[in-house]
Formats: C-alpha cells, sequence, structure tokens
C-alpha cells in the first residue's frame, strides 16, 4: 500500500515525543521502513507545542513530510493547525473530554472524537493520555500487527523505571486498541491498511549515528557542554565511551570542551567534540590551533538558527561559511555534510578517518532537523569498514624527532606522551620543522604550503559526490546536507510530471570538489542550489570556487530560512516554475530565429 | 630506567627571557625537582597557554604544547584524563590563568585532576610589553593606564582555596630552594596542585621588582596547620605581609580516579564480552 504518514502532535510534556519514539522503534523492528520528524520547543513544558511525525512505508521513505494520514491532537490548538494537512479520508483523533465541539472541521476526513483522559484516569493517572491515544493509533491499523511490539517498546524504553510505570503504560495502550475494537464506530477505510515486512534494519537519530561512529572509528574520549540540539550525542557517547574505557567529560564551556579534546588527542587517543552554533563559535579559536598545531580533531556542529541563540530547536545550514571560514588565518581543515542517518554514520567515520591521517580538524556539519530525527538504517558491516590510524614514527635512541618534518604528502609522523625518543612541543605559533617558534617569513610560507599539501593529498580519499535523477537532465540541484530527502522526492515527483532533473551532493564541502561539480554542470542549463540560510552560502561558495560554472550555467538559488526543513512540494513546484521558465526561454530563442 | 639529571632537560630552545626574569629560577627549580623525582622525558608533558612564562615547554626536552592564550589547564585535563600515565604539569602566568583563563582555574579546583599547575606571577602582562594584569597593584602606571589604575587585585591563593584545590602553595622567584621544595610537593601530590609563585618581570613592572617583593615575602609559621583551609584562607589575606609556603593540603580522590568507577560500573552494566555489535543491537 502508499506509505502512512502519522503525525502526534500536543503541548510539550505531555508524552509526545515518547509515544512517538516507541511508535517508531515498534514499526522498525516489525520490519516497515520508518523516517521521523520531530520538533519540539527548548522547554521541558511550557506553552510550546510539539510534533512527531512518522511515515511508514515499504521502501525507504526519504522524508517524513507530506499529507496527514492520521493526526493525533492531544490539545486544541494543534487540531486547527494540523486539519488542513490531513490526506483526503484521513484521519483525525481529539480527545472530547478537551474538545466538545470542532471550531472547523472537513468534509472529506474522517474525525474521531475520544476521550482519552477519561479512559486514561479511569486506569490511573491521566498522564498516561499518550499511551491511550498510541493504542488508538494501533488498533486502527491493525493490520500491520504493532501491538505485541509495541508493549515489548514500552518495556524496554522504561526497563530502569519501577514495574508500574511500565504496567500503566501497557495497560493504558491497551485500552486505547480496545476502544477501537469494542466502542468506536468505524467510518474510515484504515482497517484493511496492509504493510509488506522488508526485513531486519537499524533505526536511529542523526545523533546516534554520530556517537556510534565515533565508537566504531577508535574515539575513546569526547568532551562537551550541553547545547540544544547536539546535547544527544555526549549524552550517548557518556553511556557507550565508558563500557569500552573511553571517557566522556563535560566541561564547563565549549572552550573547555574543544580544549580538553586537543588536549586528549595529543595524548594519542582519537576524540571529539560536539555542539551547535553558539559553542561552535567558541571553539573557533581552538580549530586554529588544531589546523596549526596539526592536532587530529573532529568537532560535530548540529546546526540550529542563528545568529546568537536563534531559534534553538529549529533547522538551519547557515553554519557553513563558520565551518569553512570561521577560524582566523589560512586555516586548512575539512567539512563534510552527511545527507541523512545512515551518511550521519559514514560520513563521521570518513571524519576520524581524515583527521588522523591529515591531522587537520574535521568538523560535520549536522542540523536540526537531521540530528533528533529517527530513520531506517540498512544494517552496517563493521568488518568491512576503513579505519585509519595516525602515522607514527620509527625512532630509535638518538634520533632527532622534528614533529612537522615537511614530506611530500605535507603528513609528518605523529608520536604521543610516552612514546619513546618521541618528545616535542607543539604550538599554535608558527614553527619550524623541528618545533621551534619562529617568525621567519621564508618558514611561515613554507609551512603554510606543507599544512595545505594535506589537502591536496587527502583529496583522492573524498567520498564520491552523490547524484541522483537522471544524467542528460538539462536542470540541476546543488545542495548539501539534510535537504536531500526532500530534495529526491521532489526529483521524483517532477520526473512523473516528466521534467528530468539531477541533483548533485558533494559530501565534502571545504575543500570544495570543483571537479565534481564540473563534470556535473557540463551538460546543465540551469543549476538551482537548494539550501536552508538567507546568505546562499554554498551558492556562493561555487560560484566563487568554481569559475568556470558562470560562464555557460544559470545558477539560481532556492533558499529557506524559517527554521523548518524543505518539503519536496515545495521544491517541486520550484522545479516546476524553472522548467516552465526554461521553456519559455527557448521559444523566445526559436522565435527569434524565426523572427531573424 | 634512566637516572635524570638536570641537564637532560634541557629543550632544543633557548630561554628567551629577559636576563634577571623570575622565570630563570621557576625552570631551574622545576628541572631539580623533576630529577629529584627521577621523571622520565617522554612520560612528562608540560602544557601552557600564551604569554612570557608559556614559553616555558620550549626550554623543556620533555613532551610539551604550547596552546592558546588562557587554555592551558583544560588542554592539560584532557590529557592527563586521556592518559593518566602521564606526568602533566600546566604553567603559565597571572594574565593567561587569572584573566582570560580564570574559569577553568574554578573548575579545575573542584574536579581536583591529578596535575600541579604552576603559576608565575609578574603581576602585569609582559609579553606584550606590559599592560596590566589581574594581579596589578593599585599604583601600577603603565601605557594602557597612563594615570591611574582603577581595579583592585585578586588573590590567586585565596582562589585556589575557594575552589577547594587540594594542594595550594606560594614561592618566591627569589628562592630556589624553597621553589624546589613546593614543586617537589606538588608534583608528588596526588590531585590538583596550585603553586603560585611570585616571579618578577624585570622590564615591565618596577612596583612589583624583586626588591619590594623580598622586603614582603615570609614564610609561614612553623605551626601552620596545612590541613585546616579556614587559616590557611587567614594567611591568604594576611595583611602584614606575602607568606610563602604550602597553604593547604588535602588528600582526595583525583578526577582520574574517581573516573574508574565510572568506567567499572558501565563495563559492570555491559557486562563481559560487551562489543560494538552488541552496541548495534539496541538499535535493531
Amino acid at each position: 500500500m502508499k506509505d502512512l504518514l502519522i503525525k502526534i502532535s500536543g503541548t510539550s510534556g505531555q508524552g509526545i515525543i515518547s509515544s512517538g519514539d516507541i511508535l517508531s522503534y515498534a514499526t522498525a523492528r516489525k520490519g516497515y521502513y520508518v523516517t521521523t520528524y520531530r520538533a519540539f520547543p527548548s522547554e521541558i513544558r511550557g506553552d510550546g507545542k510539539c510534533y512527531y511525525t512518522l511515515r511508514i512505508s515499504e521502501h525507504k521513505a526519504l522524508t517524513a513530510t507530506g499529507d496527514t494520514d492520521i493526526l493525533v491532537c492531544l490539545d486544541e490548538d494543534t487540531i486547527y493547525e494540523g486539519i488542513k494537512k490531513i490526506s483526503k479520508n484521513g484521519i483525525l483523533i481529539y480527545d472530547s473530554n478537551l474538545v466538545s465541539v470542532l471550531k472547523e472541521t472537513r468534509e472529506d476526513i474522517v474525525t474521531y472524537g475520544i476521550p482519552l483522559g477519561a479512559i486514561a484516569k479511569e486506569l490511573g493517572s491521566e498522564r498516561s493520555r499518550n499511551m491511550v491515544a498510541l493504542g488508538i493509533v494501533v488498533g486502527l491499523i491493525k493490520n500491520l500487527h504493532l501491538e505485541e511490539q509495541i508493549l515489548k517498546d514500552i518495556e524496554l524504553r522504561y526497563k530502569n523505571k519501577p514495574p508500574e510505570v511500565i504496567n500503566s503504560n501497557k495497560k493504558a495502550l491497551n485500552a486505547g486498541v480496545d476502544y477501537t475494537k469494542n466502542k468506536l464506530a468505524r467510518k474510515d477505510n484504515y482497517n484493511n491498511a496492509e504493510m509488506k515486512q522488508t526485513g531486519a534494519k537499524l533505526i536511529m537519530s542523526g545523533n546516534e549515528a554520530i556517537g556510534l561512529a565515533a565508537l566504531v572509528s577508535g574515539c575513546r574520549f569526547f568532551s562537551g557542554y550541553p547545547i540544544t540540539p547536539a546535547t544527544e550525542i555526549m549524552e550517548w557517547l557518556a553511556k557507550e565511551l565508558p563500557k569500552f574505557g573511553g571517557k566522556m567529560v563535560q566541561c564547563e564551556d565549549e572552550i573547555a570542551a574543544i580544549n580538553y579534546a586537543l588536549g586528549a588527542s595529543y595524548a594519542g587517543v582519537k576524540a571529539m567534540t560536539a555542539t551547535s552554533g553558539p559553542g561552535f563559535s567558541l571553539m573557533q579559536e581552538a580549530l586554529g590551533l588544531a589546523s596549526m598545531a596539526e592536532i587530529p580533531i573532529v568537532v560535530a556542529d548540529v546546526q540550529r538558527c542563528g545568529p546568537s541563540t536563534g531559534v534553538p530547536t529549529k533547522t538551519e545550514q547557515s553554519d557553513l561559511f563558520a565551518a569553512m571560514y570561521g577560524t582566523h588565518g589560512d586555516c586548512p581543515k575539512i567539512v563534510l555534510a552527511p545527507m541523512n542517518v545512515a551518511d550521519c554514520f559514514y560520513q563521521t567515520v570518513n571524519a576520524f578517518n581524515f583527521a588522523e591521517q591529515y591531522q587537520v580538524p574535521v568538523i560535520i556539519l549536522s542540523d536540526a532537523s537531521l540530528g533528533p530525527r529517527r530513520e531506517c538504517v540498512d544494517l552496517i558491516d563493521i568488518e568491512k569498514l576503513k579505519i585509519v590510524n595516525r602515522q607514527k614514527p620509527q625512532l630509535k635512541e638518538g634520533d632527532v624527532y622534528d614533529r612537522y618534518k615537511d614530506t611530500p604528502s605535507g603528513i609528518s609522523p605523529i608520536t604521543s606522551p610516552g612514546d619513546l625518543y618521541g618528545e616535542h612541543v607543539i604550538t599554535g605559533l608558527e614553527h619550524t620543522e623541528g618545533n621551534a617558534p619562529t617568525p621567519a617569513p621564508e618558514v611561515h610560507r613554507q609551512m603554510t604550503e606543507k599544512r595545505f599539501r594535506k589537502l591536496e593529498t587527502a583529496a583522492g580519499q573524498f567520498s564520491k559526490a552523490k547524484t541522483y535523477g537522471d544524467d542528460n537532465a538539462s536542470i540541476g540541484i546543488i545542495s548539501w546536507g539534510s535537504t536531500s530527502g526532500p530534495v529526491f522526492e521532489a526529483i521524483d515527483k517532477a520526473e512523473e510530471a516528466g521534467i528530468k532533473v539531477q541533483a548533485l551532493y558533494p559530501r565534502t564541502l571545504y575543500p570544495l570538489p570543483t571537479d565534481w561539480i564540473k563534470d556535473f554542470v557540463k551538460n546543465k542549463e540551469v543549476i538551482i542550489v537548494i539550501e536552508a540560510n538567507y546568505n546562499a552560502q554554498f551558492k556562493s561558495t561555487i560560484v566563487e570556487r568554481c569559475t568556470h560554472i558562470n560562464k555557460g550555467t544559470e545558477v539560481l538559488e532556492f533558499l529557506k530560512y524559517d527554521g523548518t526543513p524543505f518539503t519536496p512540494e515545495e521544491i517541486y513546484e520550484e522545479i516546476a516554475k524553472v522548467s516552465q521558465l526554461q521553456q519559455e526561454k527557448c521559444e523566445l530563442v526559436t522565435n527569434k530565429h524565426t523572427h531573424f | 630506567m634512566k637516572q635524570m639529571e638536570i641537564t637532560d632537560y634541557k629543550g632544543r630552545v633557548k630561554p628567551s627571557w629577559c636576563p634577571g626574569c623570575g622565570n630563570h629560577a621557576v625552570l631551574m627549580a622545576l628541572k631539580k625537582s623533576m630529577a629529584s623525582l627521577n621523571y622520565q622525558t617522554h612520560d612528562t608533558a608540560i602544557v601552557s597557554g600564551i604569554g612570557c612564562s608559556s614559553r616555558f615547554p620550549f626550554f623543556m626536552s620533555t613532551y610539551g604544547f604550547h596552546s592558546i592564550h588562557g587554555r592551558a589547564l583544560p588542554v592539560a585535563i584532557g590529557l592527563k584524563q586521556a592518559n593518566p600515565d602521564i606526568n602533566v604539569i600546566a604553567v603559565g602566568g597571572d594574565g593567561d590563568g587569572l584573566s582570560i583563563g580564570g574559569n577553568h582555574f574554578i573548575h579545575a579546583g573542584r574536579k581536583n585532576p591529578n596535575i600541579t599547575y604552576i603559576m608565575m606571577d609578574n603581576e602585569i602582562y609582559a609579553l606584550t610589553k606590559g599592560q596590566c594584569s589581574p594581579t596589578s597593584r593599585i599604583g601600577t602606571i603603565t601605557k594602557c593606564n597612563p594615570y591611574a589604575w582603577t581595579a583592585d587585585r585578586i588573590n590567586p591563593v585565596l582562589m585556589a582555596l575557594s575552589f577547594n584545590a587540594s594542594y595550594v602553595a606560594r614561592g618566591y622567584s627569589g628562592d630556589v630552594k624553597q621553589l624546589e621544595t613546593l614543586i617537589t610537593g606538588g608534583l608528588k601530590h596526588k590531585g590538583f596542585a596550585f603553586i603560585h609563585i611570585i616571579s618578577p618581570c624585570v622590564q615591565y613592572n618596577k612596583v612589583s621588582s624583586f626588591e619590594k617583593i623580598k622586603e614582603i615575602v615570609r614564610n609561614l609559621p612553623d605551626n601552620h596547620d596545612s590541613s585546616d583551609r579556614v587559616n590557611a584562607m587567614k594567611y591568604a589575606f594576611a595583611p602584614e605581609g606575602l607568606y610563602t609556603g604550602v597553604f593547604y593540603k588535602e588528600e582526595r580522590p583525583a578526577y582520574e580516579e574517581r573516573y574508574k568507577a565510572v568506567i567499572a560500573k558501565a563495563k559492570e552494566i555491559a557486562g563481559e564480552n560487551y562489543s560494538i555489535k552488541d552496541v548495534i543491537k539496541q538499535f535493531q
């Protein structure tokens, strides 16, 4: 059957996230594909609205956007926000104890006012309203057979809580399911909804994928400072690192966090930190130190709306300039942008490999729409992953070890405290190959070139840019990071409408792989650069770095900066508009020819 | 293991400090202390920030990390936490540690990492050619405050005592022998050892010269009980002079030691043979 989009909404503190999480885990564990989108205010409990969207499907779903098939509202406000976006013949579930008469309704949907509060109260606590509602959903789509798995997932989620908590949640769920069987006069046609199960897969969030990849890559030190929406990486590693003898240190601020990590990396341990905009700004000076002193380090920036405190819980891709150019001085580093949750894993593995091999800071640009989002990921074969460790010199007594030896690759073998005969001093000052500080012009020139040479050496190792769509398309999309889901979906939609479009996603944004972009634009008449920021940060980078792009190809931009992720619909509309303009232009040219 | 001599610690770079600078005495005292404890160069790391005294690591033959302004402590603690087998010594000046890096000093005190922090206090920013620092005295005139210096000083020893540092001492560059004793005590101490050293600048600070400091320094009384924090604070406050010696010393588990319990608990919960494959299972 077609995909099923379920949205649970309400006020922060009503358990929206818990019920959404349980449903998405159970769906994935049952063998369906699921992708999610979570939006919530930073306050734990307040007036803020909370939304959890899941798209369940037989194939790998790219986004959790589009029209809602089943909308669950635990408060009144979200009913009227969400009702317009319910698909034809879709379902609205609301609490009839809260809302006696709907102020607004639609003829072409089914509405179920259910006494969620009363049912929950009867079981002991109104707090379990969310689980009753979840039970209703599960009962409505009974042919997906989620009930048993959800009960298991409730046990798993609350395994460290008292048994009463588990039991009351289970009872509430069962009460919801029973209500659909015995009391609800069904008016909808989801009763027979079925879906093909597609076997074992993983389900994780973008933040968890980064944490997991760090662990797999051999990272054994994380230092950080809590910040939305990156904290989950720190929390996950706090739980897992010590099991492997690794360490997670919570610091007094982000400046300390990155400097702790640099100290640990100097000690020879693979180290990382994770943050968001404000913390990333604070880390800039130390990123320059890592670049100058050639210390491997990985920094994940889970971007949110900026500048300053901005909108902490909402998404934006506006830290690209900060990642590429934020540090003063000529500062070699590598910036990677994962496209989805699975890519968060693989790009983080790359990040550690690049950091260790080339002794540079590597920045991973995730964002608020990708970090907290849970998504199905194909099974990961850890044995097949290539893990790189830093290159050590062979030293014996009496050897003079030059830490910054200038080599053809730019890479100088590195020792750590504890290694015999490898003593050296690293510094943020310009220095000779033998690590002595110097202001000598020829040394600064030579060593700057040496440090940047590492990026040239690295260029051959970068993951190939991902393309999607028809090779012969005349319309091209160049974009980066988390936009890939809605962009690919929009391309599919355009294809159905007879418009050929191809997208390019270079996962390495700095140094910019100009060759791939050059290849990509060769047969394109127009390029749309899609990104979630006001300044068209990636577009201006492309235009500036790839001067050849300016000549034959028109470069347009499609930007969004309201804090919400792109939807496939709005991208499709943009594609259709551009396609229309292209056709008109063609006709204009043809007419002109006729005229002359 | 090689028996270390003072000369074994001579670094590849010749000290760049002015002749007569108090830091030369600190360098000598640290080398003597390290030799007395037979510190091996490959097992020792000296970490600094930015400033005259922060050039220290270059003048030693050990591992060294000359980091950025104010960040010696986080780098040093990260290093120690990542490899507790390394002897980690953080060094720096008053501007580096009390002004730009002040926040880290607070948290080093409470976390109690097993590192030694030597602060060379010349009461001035000397590398930038003489501006007032958090320990400059009223009356200090510099190009940045040509008429008057209007801020009161802070008291590093009192700070360390209130930050819960577990070893707090003060020395003076005019007395290398005492410095050696204090530093050796700090190196042997299992926890955060803070050693405040009055180390006069001969170039930019005429207010706190060797001569003037010499007039006001005095040893803590022999009967001072170094386990009494409140009494130590009284001496740190003392208007009658600048006391030197060990103000306070307390044995409590170091940061890295406490983390061992975290690892033990995590491993116990994970169970034997816990592997990456088990980690991945939680996502299945």
